[in-house]
């Protein structure tokens, strides 16, 4: 087997596999600041998925202005979810889980009932190929895997400069010593939430031209992303992107060599030998 | 995780509320077929009662403070086993069933070794893990074994039983909710016994606190192996009910759908208590059917049930009682 070969199969997962890192983080940073697992995430994803199709697709707007727009949209959706149900939450997993079940269907039975039931294609929003070094990539594949970079270092930068980045970061450390700081717990909640559901939603918008929009479509990147966050260890933000490398890379390995079937069982029994090892995952805390 | 709640009945105290409660189980259990012999709620009842197997033995390692994400695996584990049991090595179903019992029971130890090592959030999603592992081994592995995608087809009813010179079959819908309310009852009364003995008063203090508990000489892991294992095996059983009486295995039957409406049931019921799961399982089940109707409008209507169920009773429905009478008395508000 040629070097090439086994570069373009590393290449192909860690493209899709940035996305799905978008996702994880939001998952992942939600965690981190409220003690839960939102199990509607991918719902978040889904309605970036919508507000692409329809500001992109039906209305024409710019590729970028629609992105830009779809992750202010699912974020404020983010905040107001926070504002009248999670908030109460904050350290109950397992009602939360049940909580964010009932949302999930809330949200995908409102989906089905406005949008239907059918899958939405959104057109490519760039053409073309892209060679170099006797690799080939599509320029979408480009543009989609660099804005989810581009929107993990924006996550980074502000959580590691910005005031309110700071702010949550303390509250995920430990929330009863940031209030005692003067730390407002509840707009770092909102904030927080609203942040982790814009990243979704911007992942949605990012993958409605490659894949189709439907009110399913949450299904498949949050089971990507819950094995991402289980590798790299839950609440930790450099732990979700070296998962999504680990399990991207494993993927587009993988593909080379079995079907589609067997390479989603590959992640999970990464997910089990990280685990052998590290059972908190590998970045994950005490 | 679960608020700390006072011990309900130490043993030794009283026997009587949970032998009641064992006594109305039954009744009900024995009341349903004199009530009606309609197919569709014969269906109904059995689904219930084999639901409620798995979420007696589900809030069981709750009870340790773990929810296990895996737990219908291990149903899907008895049910595979005892179809293969039966169809291929050509034991009979009243053989196989114990047997797939302790096969699941047997596979329990190592996963749920490795998983209890963590706790939490982070068991949680460990156990989501190896339920997807074990979902897509049935279906993408050894398919001329476990059907694949098309699912294990072709598996006989549960063969008849010799009984004081007649034979007992177990064919029509009466006779498998029979059977089922029989499997129920049994398992029931060792669950609701476990949960009155020593077992259950140290589960409820590694709940309340498995820190302090083992700073008490509490061994907290060799605890939450044994519910696991013992949950695994009524799950087992389960299974293999499950197996001959559809007839037709399908490794979504074993996926994380069905497995959530456990863990609704079950949380939605309330934890604290050996009878919250059968509350959440009746009256989920029962809203269920009847939210059928609105077709469309089904899942949105019952997702909004769940949110607001446990905003306003986040210790589940079997806690609310003793919640609106505190408050009578005292006049706190129930708001969250």
């Amino acid at each position: 087997m040629s070097i090439d070969l086994l570069v373009q199969a590393l290449l192909n997962g860690f493209g899709l596999a940035m996305v799905y890192v978008l996702v994880a983080l939001g998952l992942t940073l939600i965690f981190s600041i409220l003690e839960i697992i939102n199990f509607a995430h991918g719902e978040f994803y889904m309605l970036g998925g919508y507000v692409t199709y329809y500001v992109f697709a039906v209305f024409g707007v710019n590729y970028f202005a629609t992105l830009g727009f779809a992750i202010l949209a699912v974020g404020l959706a983010g905040v107001v979810a926070e504002r009248l149900i999670f908030r109460y939450l904050r350290g109950k997993t397992l009602n939360a889980f049940i909580v964010s079940l009932g949302l999930l269907w809330v949200m995908q039975a409102s989906a089905q009932l406005s949008f239907g039931v059918l899958d939405k294609p959104v057109p490519s929003a760039f053409s073309g190929i892209v060679r170099a070094f006797g690799l080939v990539i599509s320029v979408e594949r480009l543009v989609v895997s660099l804005s989810a970079i581009v929107l993990i270092a924006a996550l980074y930068l502000f959580l590691r400069w910005s005031r309110p980045g700071r702010a949550m970061r303390a509250v995920a450390q430990d929330a009863d010593a940031a209030a005692l700081q003067g730390v407002d717990i509840e707009l770092v909640s909102a904030l927080g939430f609203g942040i982790g559901c814009a990243l979704a939603g911007g992942a949605g918008g990012l993958l409605a031209p490659v894949f189709a929009v439907s009110p399913a479509m949450g299904a498949l990147p949050v089971v990507k992303a819950f094995i991402i966050i289980i590798i790299g260890g839950m609440g930790s933000l450099p732990g979700a992107v070296v998962g999504g490398l680990l399990l991207g890379s494993v993927e587009g390995l993988g593909s080379l060599f079995m079907g589609s079937a067997a390479v989603n069982v590959l992640g999970f029994l990464v997910v089990i030998l990280v685990l052998l090892v590290r059972p908190r995952g590998l970045f994950g805390g005490a | 995780m679960e608020p700390s709640r006072g011990l309900s009945a130490p043993p030794g105290r009283a026997l009587g509320a949970p032998i009641a409660g064992l006594a109305l189980l039954a009744a009900g259990v024995v009341a349903l077929p004199q009530l009606t012999r309609d197919s569709y709620y014969l269906d109904v009842a059995t689904t219930i009662l084999m639901n409620l197997a798995l979420t007696m033995s589900l809030r069981l390692q709750v009870s340790t403070g773990q929810l296990n994400m895996a737990h219908i695996s291990f149903m899907g584990i008895g049910a595979y086993a005892s179809a293969l049991l039966v169809t291929r090595v050509g034991i009979s179903f009243w053989a196989a069933l114990p047997i797939a019992a302790v096969v699941a029971a047997l596979l329990a130890f190592p996963i749920g070794g490795l998983a209890l090592r963590v706790t939490g959030p982070y068991y949680f999603l460990i156990t989501f893990a190896f339920s997807e592992v074990v979902r897509l081994f049935f279906n993408n592995f050894f398919v001329d074994l476990f059907g694949g995608p098309s699912g294990l087809v072709g598996i006989p009813k549960p063969s008849a039983l010799p009984w004081f010179g007649r034979a007992l079959t177990f064919t029509t819908k009466l006779e498998l909710y029979t059977l089922m309310a029989a499997l129920l009852l049994v398992t029931a009364a060792v669950l609701v016994r476990l949960e009155h003995s020593r077992f259950g008063l140290v589960a409820s203090a590694i709940r309340q606190g498995d820190l302090l508990a083992e700073t008490l000489g509490v061994n907290v892991f060799r605890y939450k192996l044994t519910a696991y294992v013992v949950g695994s095996l009524v799950a087992g059983v389960a299974g293999a009910f499950f197996a001959h009486s559809h007839q037709v295995l399908h490794s979504s039957d074993f996926g994380l759908e069905p497995m959530v409406l456990l863990v609704v049931f079950t949380v939605i019921g309330g934890t604290g208590s050996v009878w919250g799961p059968v509350a959440g399982t009746v009256l989920m089940t029962i809203a269920g059917e009847l939210l059928r109707e609105l077709h469309h409008y089904e899942s949105l209507v019952f997702g909004v049930v769940l949110i607001l169920t446990m905003l306003w009773a986040p210790d589940g429905l079997v806690a609310l009682p003793g919640k609106l009478a505190r408050r009578r008395r005292v006049g706190v508000s129930l708001a969250p």
